[in-house]
Formats: structure tokens, C-alpha cells, sequence
């Protein structure tokens, strides 16, 4: 892995993970950045930049789902990892058909972190199924 | 004085001349035959030869004589042909010189004809002397008197009821034809009678049953009242006899018509009773206490299913009872003999098909006028209610499980969602820590922020864990006026069922003068569900004696009112009896102990306290009591 750093970002209105898992995914390698709100990510200037989305489902404002749509209109094609506390599984399936790479619940391994980001860097930005 | 003949209006010139000297016709005579003639009664005079020698003036208006019949035979006289033996009975007084009479009947008129001898101075009878009393009036009254004594006698006769006339020493003076006909002994009246005819009292109608030969048995009313008898000194007195036999045999009818149709409508309603009783499955019975009398409806028998009319004993209730509930039934026996009151249970019965019949049994208590006590009672045969809840209970269990599945998960993922957050910090900052440990050269200062990390967020998820236990128990009470009773009662109506399937034998004797006390109803209904519910869970191993429950609401002195849940069950150990209410500690396998906890935090809000006793026998109580009135409004719960 030479030359830039992958750019990982962080959307999460939970302060833990937006204080941890920067500096976790900074050990692995990856460049990282945190925000608090989809709405925060959208104003940034590292959208186009970023490579991988982790994403947050449940926030207040625009939630992570919405910000999925958000991104596939602006035909910004970012793979997206959601992370969520709900131990319910049921959203995972409806966000995987609408082009996430995977569902991570929340509190997750490092191994597991680390096989979903590089599964998310993995993919072509082509690959994305088209939102309906 | 000159010697003129006399002149005389009657005849008595042949009675002159007959004697033929007319110096006899003296003044003295002259005189007396004036007077003669003045008499009203017709004298004729016969001679010895029967001929008439003379009459009066009278005679002559009278029989119809006229001068011209002196000399002749009386028998010719028209009037005197009537009496044959005329001429015979004057021969006989002339002869004897005795007097003699003869009624002599003239057309309408009637005389008595006296015969008298005649007698010429002293010396021998010369003829008889014929005197005529008309007594027409007088016999014409007799007659009168004859035919109305007729009348009275016919009357007297025709009156089918006997009447006699006594006299005052009780002789029968006359009867009726009745009174003889019905020979009666007045011996048993002598008293009575007696005082009456006395006149000392009046006699007062008596009803008398004899037995008369040939009319069997009779029912006479006897009354009697004094006679008066103008003219008589002597007091008889009158007996009437009523036959009252017919009237009595009427009326006896009309009683037994009258009880017949009581007997009737009461055979109706018996029937009517026994009808309900069959489509409401219920029984009836009766227990009298001190003799161990025991009446029991046909339907009682139907269900308990014994022959009509067996004779009903405890021993025999006995041995239909669920083997399980006979302790129980002889509590309730026990009890029932000590207390008097009413008293209402569950039991079950084992039938000989080894089916089970679930019986609810309401008695009411009364004494009788001896102070006796005795029961009347009402049992039901609530065999498919109970099955039928059973059922409803199965399903609404399994319902109320699944609710109780998807409240939980809810809650879960809610509580998880919020814990979670912090875990995943913890993890994330832990791999950090440990990855910039191992790193070369370590990131000694990385490392350390990332512990440091873990720690804020370990409290994070304490303090999540502290905002949910704060959750559950930052609820307002609502205030309101509670009947610990029906309070009570709603509790049981909803764990009845639940009982019922653990084999639970429930009783409550709530009392009728509870004060309403103020308080949160719900919270009180969780309080004493809990308490169920444990008394119940107590009890999940009692194989060996009836499961019994006995709820009770009391009250007690300064106006508190007490409820206590009594159960038979494996009883506390008095040295745990103050854990037992502690949060967390519990004895069962399955649950949390965490209710005895929040029921006393309950009970104590409402300025009342909760306790555990162990029972005398198996089992433990427990009890809470709160003030009544408004003294009692609780606390709002700690924030």
C-alpha cells in the first residue's frame, strides 16, 4: 500500500465510535474521518474523497439509509458499511439490496471491521446497484 | 091474701097441676119460680115416670118446649132425642139418688146435660131434675187449643234437628219426634244445665261428638234457654240440637280441596325449582349442624351422582371428594361448625370414572329459633366453566407469553441499542489500545487515550444501565379512593384461572366494613398479584395437601386496613424473612425476587408496610396494611 491513504469516513451521532474507531482504522492504515451528522459529511469536502463510508442507520436528522439515497442521486457511488446498535437484523437485507457492502452490529470485532472495509475498497465503483 | 092462680111464663102448670092442689102453689113457690125463670140455664123437671112435669123460662127459648110438651115423654122431646141412654140414666138417679151428667150436643151448640135427683120436700124422689151448661165457647176454645198444639207438635216434628223440653230436675217433659229418634245421653250436660236453670249463668252452645247407633259418628251443637210457662211457677227449659255433621264433612272437604291445591301449586313449584336447579346445574342443600342432618336437592344427588333418597352423611360427600381436596373439606367442615357465617368455596370431586368435577359451593349461615346452627346452601356445578377457562387460560397464557416475547424484545433492543453504543466504543478503544501497544515502538500515549476511553465509555454504559432501572420505577402514582375489596376481587378474577391450573384451591373472606383507603389502584393490584403469585409459586411442589390460598381483607384497630395472602406452601425460614424483601434475593429457581421489593416500596409510598410470617402449619403469610382515609396518599415515587 503505497502513495494515498484510503480515505475512510465516519458518519455517527454516537461520540464513542466517532472518537475510537478513527484511531483504530488509523492503525490498520487507513486515512479517517469522523462527523457527527449525515448532514455534516454532505457540507464536507471529502465526499468525493472517501473511499468508504461507515455509516450510522438510527441518528437524528438525516438518517444513515437517507443519506444512502442522498448519495446515490448525487451519483456519488462510495461504498457504504453500516454500523448499527440495534441487535435487530432486519433492516440488513434491504440495505444490502440497495448497494451496501455490509451491516455491522454494533460492538463489532476488529477483524470484523477490517474484512468489511476491505471488502468495501475492494468493489468498483461501477458495481453499485442502481438505487430504485 | 086472695087464692089467685099464678100466672107463669115457663111451664109450670102441668107441674101444678100434676100435683093437683092448688094450695101448694103458694107465695113461697110463686117466688121460687120466678126465680127459676130468671136462671139462664135451662131446668127441666121429669116425674118419676120420665114425663116432663115442668121448665123453666129459658128451657122454652132455649130447647124449644112449650107448655103443651108437659105431660109428655121426654123421649119425645125432639132436643133430648140425641141421648139413648136419657131415660136409663134418669131411672138410675132416681133410683140411687145419686146425680149423673151427659154432654149433649144441639146442632152447633154443645151442654152439658146434669141430672139431679128431685126430691118432693124430705121425703122420697119424686123425678130428676135436667139442668143444660152451654159450654159451645168453652169447647170451641179447647178445640182451638187442640188444633194448635196439632200445629206446634207437626212443626216440632217437621224440624229435623231434635228438641226437648226438660223440666228442672232434668226429666224430659216432651220431644220432638227427631229428639226421640235420636236417643242423647244429657248426662255429660247435668252441669252445665244445671247452673242455667239456676240462673246463675247463661248457657253457652256446646259442640258435642258422639257415636250414635246406626249413624256412626256426629257432630251436634247443643243449646238450651229456660221457659217460662205463664201461669206456672215451675221453670222447664228448652234443649236444641243442631246437627252440624254435614257442615263439618263440607268444610273438612273444603280444607282438604284447599290443601290439596297448596299441595298442588306447591308440586308445581318444587318442579319449577328442580327444573332450574337441573338447567343451572345447581344444587341445594340443608345441614343442620348439631345432629349432622344433611337434605340434599335431587339435583345435588344428579350431580354428585348418587341414588335419589340415599341417605346423605359427611362420610358419604367424602368419599366423592377429590382425594387432594379432602383436607380442605374438612377444614371448611370445621370452620363452618365454629363460625356460623356464610362461606363460599371451590372444591372438586372424584367421580368413579375417575372423571373430575369442579363444584362451587355458597352457604348461608342462620340459627334457628333454639339457637341451633344450620346451613342452607347452594352448590354449582361449574365443571365446564372451569374447563372452559382452562382452556381460554391455556390460550391467553400462550398469548400472554407471546405479548410478553415481543414487549421484551422491544424493550431488549431498546436497552441493547443504548448499551451497545458504549460496548462498541470499549471494544474499538480496547483493539486500539491494545494495536498501538504492540506497535514498535508502542504508542504509549495512544494507547493511554484509548484506556482512557474505555473507561468513559464503560461508565457510559453504567450509566445507561442506572437511566433504565430509573425507567421502570419513575412512574406518578394516581391518586384515588380504593376498595382494598374489589381491588382484591379483581386481582383474583384475573388470576383465577392461573390458580386454578396450578391446582390452587382459593379462598377469600374479605370483610363487609372495609374503609376505602387512598392510593394508586394499580400499583395496589400489582402488590397483591405479586403476593398471588408468589403464594401460588410456593405451592408448585405440594403434592401431598391442598394447595390452599386463603386472601383475606380485615380491619384493623386505627382504622388500617389489613390484606393477608396465606399459603400452604413450602413455608420461609423465619431468619430470611426480613431478605426475603430485599431486592434480588429470592428462593425460587425461575424468578427474579425482584416483586416482594417493589411491593413493599409500594406499600410503604402509601405510609403502610408489608410483612412475612411463617405460618403455624406449612406455608408462610404475608401481609400489608395501609391507613385508611385520606391519611394515605402516598409519597410521589423517588426520582
Amino acid at each position: 500500500m503505497t502513495g494515498k491513504r484510503s480515505l475512510v469516513s465516519i458518519v455517527d451521532d454516537d461520540e464513542s465510535v466517532r472518537e475510537s474507531l478513527p484511531d483504530l482504522l488509523r492503525q490498520f492504515g487507513f486515512a479517517a474521518e469522523a462527523f457527527s451528522s449525515a448532514e455534516a459529511f454532505l457540507a464536507s469536502d471529502v465526499v468525493s474523497e472517501t473511499s468508504c463510508l461507515l455509516l450510522d442507520i438510527a441518528m437524528p436528522g438525516m438518517s444513515g439509509p437517507d443519506l444512502q439515497q442522498e448519495l446515490t442521486q448525487r451519483r456519488q457511488t462510495i461504498p457504504i458499511v453500516f454500523i448499527t446498535g440495534l441487535a435487530d437484523g432486519s433492516a440488513r437485507p434491504h440495505l444490502l439490496a440497495r448497494g451496501a457492502v455490509e451491516c455491522l452490529i454494533k460492538p463489532f470485532s476488529e477483524e470484523v471491521l477490517l474484512d468489511a472495509v476491505r471488502a468495501a475498497l475492494r468493489r468498483p465503483y461501477s458495481g453499485q446497484v442502481t438505487a430504485t | 091474701m086472695t087464692a089467685q092462680p099464678a100466672t107463669f111464663n115457663g111451664g109450670w102448670t102441668a107441674f101444678r097441676a100434676a100435683n093437683g092442689d092448688d094450695a101448694a102453689a103458694n107465695t113461697a113457690a110463686t117466688d121460687l119460680i120466678h126465680i127459676l125463670d130468671t136462671v139462664e140455664v135451662p131446668i127441666v123437671v121429669l116425674r118419676r115416670d120420665l114425663m116432663i112435669a115442668g121448665f123453666n123460662k129459658v128451657a122454652a127459648d132455649v130447647l124449644g118446649l112449650s107448655p103443651s110438651d108437659i105431660g109428655r115423654a121426654s123421649r119425645d122431646i125432639s132436643v133430648l132425642a140425641g141421648l139413648p141412654r136419657l131415660e136409663e140414666q134418669c131411672s138410675q138417679v132416681i133410683a140411687s139418688g145419686v146425680q149423673s151428667r151427659a154432654d149433649l150436643r144441639d146442632g152447633d151448640r154443645w151442654f152439658v146435660m146434669g141430672i139431679s135427683p128431685f126430691r118432693e120436700g124430705d121425703r122420697q124422689v119424686t123425678g130428676a131434675v135436667l139442668t143444660f151448661t152451654n159450654v159451645t165457647a168453652f169447647r170451641a176454645s179447647i178445640d182451638q187449643v187442640i188444633y194448635e198444639r196439632e200445629c206446634t207438635k207437626a212443626i216440632l216434628n217437621t224440624v229435623a234437628d231434635p228438641v226437648v223440653v226438660l223440666s228442672t230436675d232434668q226429666r224430659i217433659q216432651s220431644g220432638n219426634r227427631a229428639f226421640y229418634t235420636l236417643f242423647f245421653e244429657l248426662a255429660s250436660l247435668r252441669t252445665k244445665l244445671k247452673a242455667m236453670l239456676a240462673g246463675s249463668r247463661a248457657f253457652q252452645p256446646v259442640e258435642v261428638d258422639q257415636v250414635f247407633p246406626g249413624e256412626g259418628q256426629r257432630t251436634l251443637i247443643l243449646d238450651a234457654r229456660p221457659l217460662t210457662l205463664p201461669g206456672h211457677s215451675e221453670r222447664r227449659v228448652l234443649v236444641t240440637f243442631q246437627d252440624i255433621t254435614a257442615r263439618k264433612v263440607a268444610e273438612a272437604a273444603n280444607d282438604l280441596r284447599a290443601i290439596a291445591e297448596r299441595k298442588d301449586e306447591l308440586r308445581r313449584s318444587e318442579a319449577f325449582l328442580a327444573e332450574a336447579q337441573r338447567l343451572s346445574s345447581t344444587g341445594s342443600f340443608y345441614w343442620r349442624v348439631p345432629t349432622d342432618e344433611i337434605t340434599w336437592s335431587e339435583q345435588l344427588y344428579r350431580i354428585f351422582e348418587f341414588d335419589q333418597g340415599v341417605p346423605v352423611t359427611l362420610e358419604l360427600i367424602g368419599s366423592r371428594t377429590h382425594s387432594e381436596d379432602i383436607p380442605l373439606l374438612h377444614d371448611i367442615i370445621e370452620r363452618a361448625r365454629g363460625a356460623g357465617t356464610d362461606f363460599e368455596c371451590e372444591y372438586r370431586l372424584q367421580m368413579p370414572d375417575e372423571s373430575i368435577k369442579y363444584l362451587h359451593m355458597v352457604a348461608h349461615g342462620t340459627r334457628d329459633e333454639d339457637g341451633r346452627l344450620e346451613y342452607i346452601g347452594a352448590v354449582q356445578d361449574v365443571t365446564a366453566r372451569r374447563l372452559s377457562e382452562q382452556a381460554l387460560g391455556k390460550a391467553q397464557s400462550e398469548l400472554a407469553h407471546v405479548a410478553r416475547a415481543t414487549a421484551l424484545s422491544a424493550l431488549t433492543a431498546s436497552i441493547a441499542h443504548e448499551v451497545n453504543q458504549p460496548l462498541s466504543g470499549i471494544i474499538t478503544n480496547a483493539s486500539t489500545c491494545l494495536r498501538m501497544l504492540a506497535a514498535d515502538p508502542p504508542d504509549i500515549e495512544g494507547a493511554r487515550e484509548a484506556v482512557r476511553r474505555t473507561i468513559r465509555d464503560g461508565n457510559r454504559a453504567s450509566d445507561v444501565i442506572a437511566r433504565v432501572r430509573a425507567l421502570f420505577t419513575k412512574k406518578e402514582p394516581a391518586i384515588e379512593a380504593v376498595d382494598l375489596n374489589e381491588v382484591t376481587r379483581e386481582v383474583i378474577a384475573l388470576s383465577l384461572s392461573d390458580l386454578q391450573r396450578n391446582r390452587v384451591v382459593l379462598q377469600a373472606e374479605l370483610a363487609r366494613d372495609l374503609p376505602a383507603i387512598t392510593g394508586d389502584r394499580i400499583q395496589l393490584q400489582q402488590v397483591i398479584l405479586n403476593l398471588l403469585r408468589n403464594a401460588s409459586d410456593a405451592m408448585a411442589d405440594v403434592h401431598d395437601r391442598p394447595r390452599q390460598l386463603l386472601v383475606r381483607t380485615e380491619r384493623e384497630d386505627g382504622d388500617r386496613v389489613c390484606v393477608s395472602v396465606r399459603d400452604a406452601g413450602v413455608g420461609v425460614d423465619p431468619r430470611n424473612l426480613d431478605k426475603l424483601l430485599d431486592a434480588f434475593y429470592t428462593t425460587k429457581t425461575d424468578g427474579m425476587g425482584i416483586g416482594l421489593s417493589i411491593s413493599r416500596s409500594i406499600i410503604e409510598r402509601h405510609h403502610g408496610r408489608l410483612w412475612a410470617e411463617a405460618n403455624d402449619g406449612p406455608g408462610a403469610t404475608f401481609s400489608f396494611s395501609i391507613p385508611s382515609g385520606p391519611a394515605g396518599v402516598p409519597d410521589a415515587a423517588p426520582r
